[in-house]
């Protein structure tokens, strides 16, 4: 198992990641797409600190920072989508228009 | 082994400020909860009192000789002192413009504090963090902060919106640095403190440094959304309207400011190696700033959107500075960064004290101010001619100084683009001016003709005072009395370890 | 001392702002016996810089207080400290007494601003002072001026930040790329720079200045901005802010470049006598007598921009003559068109008539309009004559075609002069609407004052040449070296 095998499996997930962030209509699958891209990242740095640096595993501590960040990230994230869809009774993204150009 | 070696070793006393931050937030939070609401008439104080006593640690930790902390983790150097030192002045004008605004919106002030302070401790430590860990924690704290705080009206939908929007986008970036942070940690194989990531990567042959610009290209468009350079600074516009009017304050100046004391660690320490990259790569960012933020904010009507494109343009010039990469440029860029906190927080100060007094935000509705609130007019308009760059105030040393720096480093180009942009942003602050001080009484508009009578004394309106009259005077002396801040920002560089290797400028010897 | 110069206007600003009138008029006839102190202090024959002072200020930044005053500035300070005192006592005429402490204010603010720029010896506090002058006049202007005054003010905020931006950029070149420590003038030493940077160099700053005098094709900001501004700000604008400029054009363009000064000068020879004709065209064709001041200013400067090109000793005596005259006689003019206006209430030449008429006219005041038109035209024994001869003869010997056209010019001065005059004062009152209220002694003086200057330099030149002769001929022959 190359690293290099790693590599491509995170960098398709982020892409995956990045896709469904531009193109979701709904708040909670943006936020879902944002932790798939977290998640790639969180699988570089295990890849990483696995072949490169098995000694200090630096990459794997990092890795524990980041879920917990994330886990942060989306509960704030969910709170504003509960605070919006109390206002405006919808989450659809295209809906949200009132700060204009 | 025991706390206090453990502590020594670890040179804890290097987040000292921090710490009596993070002691303030506590404090604050645990009185709200066991006093009530009757204690939100004073613990505002309290954090002021907290933040400035940080202020003061700060200022004694200057010149340290061993500013490394945490084996390698923080670093509090002079120049994360400055930029921590910002941070934490822009949160204590923010609380004193949030006292009378939080108030007047209903919502609860005991909570609106501790997270503001946690975005102040996120902005600390992002300041003086120099490992990939550190930075991206810090990063995290300031930007979740901030995004509670932008929603922090939960009635107002357009604060919801702006929540929604900042958080999404601002999650995405911040996913797309950690990105780009994770291949720094593969590239230099397995490091993730920055000095040893920057020597890493510097010993990469041609094949591999294509690499370090990918790694480049990820952790530049992180940056760029921090310091809402364009194309990444989609979100501003929208954020700046939507949040109230004091986060807005704070985001401009505190949030920017550790934006670009990340941007200055990251790209001098870890990308010597890619420098001609990222000097162009920057200096993209700052000409497209520079053009779109100043003639966008031609077209706008309503103040908070028209200071939010005055902030991207305003970022532009500072990238400038940035992309010099002599001691003088950076020196230039943070003079810059300490003058632009006064008049920046100055002009909303006057915007928020509109705001309470009128309920509105647009510019056609300042017509005829000079009537009714001479104070009022009379800082607004020299902060925006501050901000415009007309003398004799601070913006225009500032600004002569990064043209200055620029020029000697050879952005000749650059240069000239900053020098067009800035009179096409005279015409757009003059504007704003010309509503107030020379629009005739039978012009007034109706906002202006029911201006409520003049008064100081319900409670917040005091600390408002205070805080727009000192960032006045600060912006209408500072600049002809600049020769303590030109030495503070010229010794920041000088005396931080990381710029040694930076030219000081490329034209002869000065002083 | 030359800091007073600064200091006194300044305080004045902020004195006034709160107090009444009397104490704004104080202030500026302090600063007029401070410069008749300076003048006093100068020595004639000495060529250099005098009353020195020095004070770093910003080292980093190069910027320093640097003071001096020499033969080319000495004239532009007097002229500026009496046209001060004269417009701030004259000013109730147009301004009404609402905001009129402001108006005080921001003219003394003005004044502080360009007596700093005359006596400074650094590049960047020259530019400092430069564009604090933006927005005070900006305000002056939009907030006392006519119909289009916002536009007007606009245009030329706009213009002259321009101009500041070019001159800037002339400025960090000089100071990047020829090596000096800081910004103090005699620090700057442009010569040993290839031809081609310093042609580069003096271009923008020509062009910087150009625009500020301004000389055609860049004039175009004039006309809307001194016929909305009232009498007392067009008379600031076109007697005391335009001689920034040509100051400028001096001492940075002649004084700091005299290598490459030959190579623009016919060049600029051929855009004064343009300016020459073309002002003196424009103004031949104008139905409002304020416009028609307004151009005869474009065209008088290029007067000064022949004899600054010709750079003999002679020709540039005669263009700081020029300065002060056309400074005394434009305030002269606008002064007696902003009575005119105020009192009849209207400027334009197909109504106006008969004004000379004793009895239900103004007499006085057309009749100084007649000594107004005939300085301007340079009628020998008034202010207007000297200059202008010195300046056809010095520029003769080098640029005769130009100075052919210029000459026509003057013609051509006396064409609209007499039309104006010829419509204006001599005709028939028309009995119907010819109840104009009567103009007092109080707001006669100024305007007699002016009169008093104009004969007096008229009839005895050699006070307004003496003061420059020794520091032009040192100039001049810098150039020749």
């Amino acid at each position: 198992m190359h690293l290099q095998f790693f590599l491509l499996l995170a960098a398709a997930l982020f892409c995956i990641g990045v896709y469904g962030l531009i193109n979701s209509r709904s708040a909670v699958r943006v936020l879902m797409c944002i932790e798939l891209m977290l998640n790639a990242v969180n699988l570089n740095l295990m890849a990483f600190s696995n072949f490169l640096d098995p000694q200090e595993i630096r990459g794997q501590v990092f890795t524990v920072f980041v879920i917990t960040i994330a886990a942060a990230e989306a509960a704030v994230g969910l709170a504003i989508v509960l605070s919006i869809y109390r206002n405006r009774d919808t989450v659809d993204m295209e809906r949200f228009n009132l700060l204009k150009w | 082994m025991d706390f206090a070696s453990l502590a020594a070793q670890l040179n804890a006393g290097a987040i000292l400020p921090e710490v009596l931050v993070t002691v303030t937030l506590l404090g604050v939070l645990t009185i709200d909860l066991v006093g009530g609401r009757s204690t939100s008439r004073w613990t505002p104080y309290l954090g002021i009192a907290g933040l400035l006593g940080a202020l003061g640690a700060l200022y004694y930790q200057w010149g340290q000789a061993n500013p490394t902390a945490f084996l390698g983790e923080f670093n509090a150097d002079p120049l994360s002192i400055v930029f921590r030192g910002l941070v934490v002045i822009a949160a204590a004008v923010t609380i004193a413009m949030s006292i009378r605004y939080v108030e007047q919106t209903g919502t609860s002030l005991g909570e609106f504090i501790p997270i503001l302070l946690t975005a102040t401790l996120g902005g600390m430590f992002l300041s003086g963090a120099d490992e990939l860990v550190s930075l991206y924690v810090a990063l995290e704290t300031l930007s979740i902060a901030s995004y509670l705080l932008t929603g922090y009206m939960k009635g107002d939908p357009r604060s919801n919106e702006a929540a929604l929007k900042y958080l999404l986008i601002g999650a995405a970036s911040s996913a797309v640095f950690l990105y780009g942070a994770s291949l720094l940690y593969g590239l230099s194989g397995g490091e993730t403190r920055l000095a040893a990531i920057g020597a890493a990567l510097s010993t990469l042959t041609p094949q591999t440094a294509s690499g370090a610009v990918i790694a480049l290209v990820f952790v530049a468009a992180g940056i760029a959304f921090k310091i809402s350079a364009v194309p990444f600074h989609q979100w501003t516009p929208d954020v700046y309207e939507g949040s109230p009017t004091p986060i807005t304050a704070f985001l401009s100046v505190g949030s920017k400011a550790a934006g670009f004391a990340l941007a200055t660690r990251v790209l001098v320490v870890v990308f010597p190696s890619v420098l001609e990259q990222w000097h162009f790569l920057f200096a993209a960012l700052a000409v497209l700033s520079m053009v779109l933020g100043n003639v966008v904010a031609l077209t706008q009507t309503s103040m908070k959107r028209l200071l939010a494109y005055s902030s991207i343009g305003q970022a532009g010039f500072v990238i400038l500075g940035l992309v010099a990469g002599t001691a003088e440029g950076y020196a230039s860029m943070v003079f810059y960064l300490i003058v632009y906190l006064f008049m920046n927080l100055g002009a909303f100060t006057a915007v928020v004290l509109f705001s309470l007094r009128t309920g509105t935000d647009q510019i056609s509705e300042y017509a005829g101010l000079y009537q009714k609130d001479p104070l009022l007019t009379l800082g607004l308009s020299l902060c925006l001619l501050s901000l415009g760059g007309i003398p004799p105030m601070a913006g225009f040393f500032g600004k002569l100084y990064l043209f200055w720096a620029g020029w000697q480093a050879g952005l000749y180009g650059l240069v000239l683009l900053g020098l067009v942009t800035s009179v096409v942003s005279i015409y757009y602050y003059v504007r704003v001016v010309k509503m107030m001080v020379v629009k005739e009484p039978q012009e007034m508009s109706e906002a202006v003709k029911n201006y409520p009578p003049v008064t100081w004394s319900l409670p917040g309106l005091r600390a408002l005072q205070v805080g727009l009259v000192v960032m006045v005077l600060v912006t209408s002396l500072g600049g002809i009395l600049s020769n303590p801040l030109f030495r503070l920002a010229n010794s920041s560089i000088t005396q931080t370890p990381l710029f040694q290797a930076v030219p000081p400028s490329i034209a002869n010897s000065r002083l | 001392m030359l800091t007073l110069l600064i200091l006194i206007p300044l305080a004045g600003s902020l004195v006034a702002a709160w107090l009444p009138r009397a104490w704004a008029v104080g202030f500026a006839l302090a600063t007029w016996f401070e410069s008749l102190w300076v003048l006093q202090q100068f020595d004639l024959h000495t060529p250099g810089l005098q009353l020195l002072e020095y004070q770093p200020w910003l080292p980093q930044l190069g910027l320093n207080y640097s003071l001096g005053v020499d033969g080319l500035s000495l004239p532009l300070v007097l002229l500026t400290s009496t046209i001060t005192l004269l417009v701030l006592w004259g000013a109730p005429l147009s301004i009404p007494p609402e905001r009129r402490q402001l108006f005080n204010s921001l003219v003394l603010l003005a004044t502080s601003g360009v007596m700093a720029s005359l006596v400074a010896q650094n590049l960047l506090m020259f530019l400092l002072f430069y564009e604090l002058e933006l927005i005070p006049f900006y305000l002056l202007i939009a907030v006392w001026g006519g119909q289009r005054r916002e536009y007007a003010a606009m245009k030329f905020l706009i213009y002259t930040a321009v101009s500041g931006i070019l001159i800037l950029g002339g400025f960090l070149a000089l100071g990047g790329l020829s090596g000096s420590l800081n910004f103090d003038y005699a620090q700057i030493h442009p010569e040993h720079l290839s031809q081609r940077t310093q042609l580069l160099i003096l271009t923008l700053l020509l062009v910087g200045f150009a625009i500020k005098i301004p000389l055609v094709p860049f004039h175009t900001w004039l006309p809307d901005a001194y016929v909305e501004a009232p009498a007392p700000v067009a008379i600031l604008l076109g007697g005391v802010l335009a001689k920034l400029g040509t100051y400028g054009l001096v001492r940075f363009g002649l004084g700091l470049f005299p290598d490459t000064w030959h190579l623009i000068s016919p060049g600029l020879a051929a855009v004064a006598s343009l300016t020459i004709i073309f002002g003196a065209l424009a103004a031949i064709a104008q139905k409002d007598i304020k416009r028609m001041v307004a151009y005869s200013s474009v065209g008088h400067m290029g007067y000064v921009l022949l004899g600054v090109a010709a750079s003999t000793p002679l020709a540039l005596v005669g263009a700081v003559a020029q300065m002060v005259s056309h400074g005394l006689v434009l305030a002269f003019l606008f002064y007696l068109v902003g009575v005119i206006e105020v009192k009849v209430g209207t400027r334009e030449l197909d109504v106006l008539n008969g004004l000379l008429n004793p009895l239900r006219g103004l007499p006085l005041t057309s009749a100084m309009l007649i000594a107004g038109g005939m300085a301007s035209a340079g009628i020998p024994g008034l202010v207007g004559f000297i200059p202008e001869f010195l300046i056809f003869q010095g520029s003769f010997s080098a640029f005769p075609i130009p100075t052919l056209l210029a000459v026509l010019g003057t013609g051509l001065t006396a064409v609209y002069f007499v039309i104006l005059l010829n419509r204006t004062c001599f005709g028939k009152l028309d009995n119907h609407t010819s109840y104009y209220p009567a103009v007092t002694w109080q707001e006669h003086a100024p305007a007699l004052v002016l009169t008093g200057l104009i004969l007096w330099f008229g009839i005895q030149p050699s006070w307004l040449v003496s003061w420059s002769e020794s520091t032009t001929a040192a100039l001049i022959a810098a150039i020749n070296l």
